[in-house]
């Protein structure tokens, strides 16, 4: 009965911030189109809305599927309900990482689907996508850990001034990168070790953010 | 196992400025127990430990025969609970609410939904945001009441109310009480709203239980003896009597065990009786802190 409750909570969610996900969508859908036009300058502004649509998307959702649940005293009325602090914890993750993880797997699908579909844009760029893509899923993930272990607005905000000014470094770090540059231009994806100990790496470390949240919560005694 | 519907037997729990402190508390099916307590007393942490939300540090605490908080999730089926910090969904209709809770709890009865959102004037697809503050304690109550629980915790649900929303939710709540088998927490500052639907009152105070006992026995044995003393004398504190104020001629002696015979004995002692006074729970509830505290303190 009580996993019937946690999936409730789960689908309660998902109603709750829908409209989050179709906004991130549509501005996601919008940046795609914008890399429709074969021209520099939307070509840039494409890829910017792109990755902010996503990075938006992972810093808004933590808070307010998790900290404004709190804030907002609806935490009280869900302590009310048949689950455990530990189904409660387990409810906001999967939540969470599910409603972004959905659209974040559309947009990159997307984008893979787009640079294959344009001759003009090399499939080398493919592996970099991923990698950058993969930096906001990261970034989300540890938002999400810090939303879901502190249960408070300053660290979560700490973490997402953290990450957020953190890509713009991480994304010129892995570009200016020789081998990356060269194979960006390469007519086929090149799945260099680099690229792939990165992509591994980026893996890693959403799994051992979501793990270490879950384990520390489970270890919580106290609903509140 | 008993049949109680709450047990708390030497529970307690530490925070770094306050101490829930040995807490005894026993309520039977059928019953009403009202927790009357200033702020911070104590009543919120009570009830957070008595719902499984908050471990206590030691001590034991049985919900309809559940072990807390081990046991939490299969207790909280059959509780209700509803306070006044708790809000629901803003941007949600009522309707939302109900079809979320219902989705849940197969005992959801939809009728006696229906029919609490006519007696509270609720509609359902009205947004939880667009409801005034009683609107709001109502369809919260709304949400609790037609799952139909076996235990209602109610802590300061009437806190913020108008009086024509606190009578039509105090009236509710009584009716729920027509099935026997079911019991409610009301946790409270106010003291009007617990006398009127209770039958046991507990008074907590800085972490402590003062005093628990029927509301009836409350009101009995507790009296305020209005007596004019002579200049020059000094009246003591009898058996039974938990506090003197003299001023000049006159001395006002309140009992927590009045027996005819107390009166007698201030008479004998050369004080003229003016009259025996009957006390109302919220003057009761006040004298039984001011001694709790006099007590601690000396």
């Amino acid at each position: 009965m009580s996993q019937s409750v946690v999936q409730q909570l789960i689908v309660k969610d998902l109603r709750l911030h829908r409209l989050h996900i179709l906004l991130s969508l549509g501005c996601g859908a919008i940046a795609l189109a914008l890399l429709q036009i074969r021209s520099e300058i939307p070509f840039v502004v494409g890829c910017v809305w792109f990755f902010i649509s996503l990075i938006v998307l992972g810093s808004m959702l933590p808070v307010s599927n998790i900290i404004n649940e709190k804030k907002k005293q609806n935490l009280a009325f869900v302590m009310s309900l048949p689950v455990s602090s530990i189904q409660y914890a387990t409810s906001k993750l999967v939540s969470t990482v599910g409603m972004f993880l959905a659209p974040w797997l559309m947009l990159v699908i997307a984008g893979v689907a787009l640079i294959l579909g344009r001759s003009d844009i090399p499939d080398g760029f493919i592996p970099a996508l991923l990698i950058l893509s993969g930096m906001t899923l990261v970034g989300f993930c540890v938002i999400a850990a810090a939303a879901v272990v502190s249960e408070a607005e300053g660290p979560t905000i700490a973490a997402t001034i953290l990450c957020n000014s953190t890509y713009g470094l991480g994304w010129y770090l892995v570009i200016r990168n020789p081998a990356v540059r060269h194979d960006l231009l390469s007519p086929v994806p090149v799945w260099s070790s680099y690229m792939l100990t990165f992509l591994g790496l980026e893996l890693a470390v959403v799994a051992v953010v979501l793990g270490a949240a879950y384990y520390l919560q489970s270890r919580k005694r106290d609903f509140v | 196992m008993s049949d109680l519907a709450i047990e708390l037997h030497g529970v307690g729990k530490k925070y770094r400025y306050f101490t829930l402190d040995n807490i005894h508390l026993e309520l039977a099916p059928g019953q009403i127990m009202g927790l009357i307590g200033p702020n911070g007393a104590g009543k919120s942490t009570t009830i957070r430990i008595l719902l499984g939300l908050v471990h206590q540090d030691h001590g034991e605490v049985r919900v309809l025969g559940h072990r807390m908080p081990s046991e939490q999730v299969a207790a909280k089926w059959d509780i209700g609970f509803a306070s006044d910090d708790m809000r629901l969904y803003e941007a949600m209709t009522l309707e939302w609410h109900m079809n979320f809770i219902r989705s849940m709890y197969p005992g959801w009865d939809p009728a006696y939904a229906q029919l609490l959102l006519k007696r509270f004037g609720l509609r359902e697809e009205q947004k939880i945001k667009g409801l005034s503050h009683g609107q709001r304690v109502k369809a919260t109550l709304l949400l609790v009441l037609a799952r139909r629980p076996k235990l209602l915790v109610l802590d300061e649900p009437t806190t913020g109310l108008d009086p024509v929303a606190r009578h039509e939710v105090l009236r509710e709540l009584t009716d729920v009480m027509a099935d026997e088998g079911r019991s409610i927490l009301f946790s409270s500052h106010n003291t009007q709203d617990v006398e009127q639907i209770s039958d046991q009152i507990t008074f907590i105070d800085r972490g402590r239980i003062i005093d628990s006992m029927d509301k009836e026995a409350y009101l009995d044995r507790w009296r305020r003896l209005r007596l004019e003393v002579p200049l020059g004398v000094t009246l003591s504190a009898l058996p039974g009597i938990i506090g003197i104020r003299q001023a000049g001629r006159l001395a006002v002696a309140t009992a927590n065990d009045f027996v005819p015979d107390l009166a007698s004995a201030y008479v004998n002692a050369g004080a003229r009786l003016q009259c025996i006074e009957n006390m109302t729970l919220e003057e009761i509830f006040v004298a039984n802190v001011e001694h709790s505290r006099e007590e601690v303190e000396a």
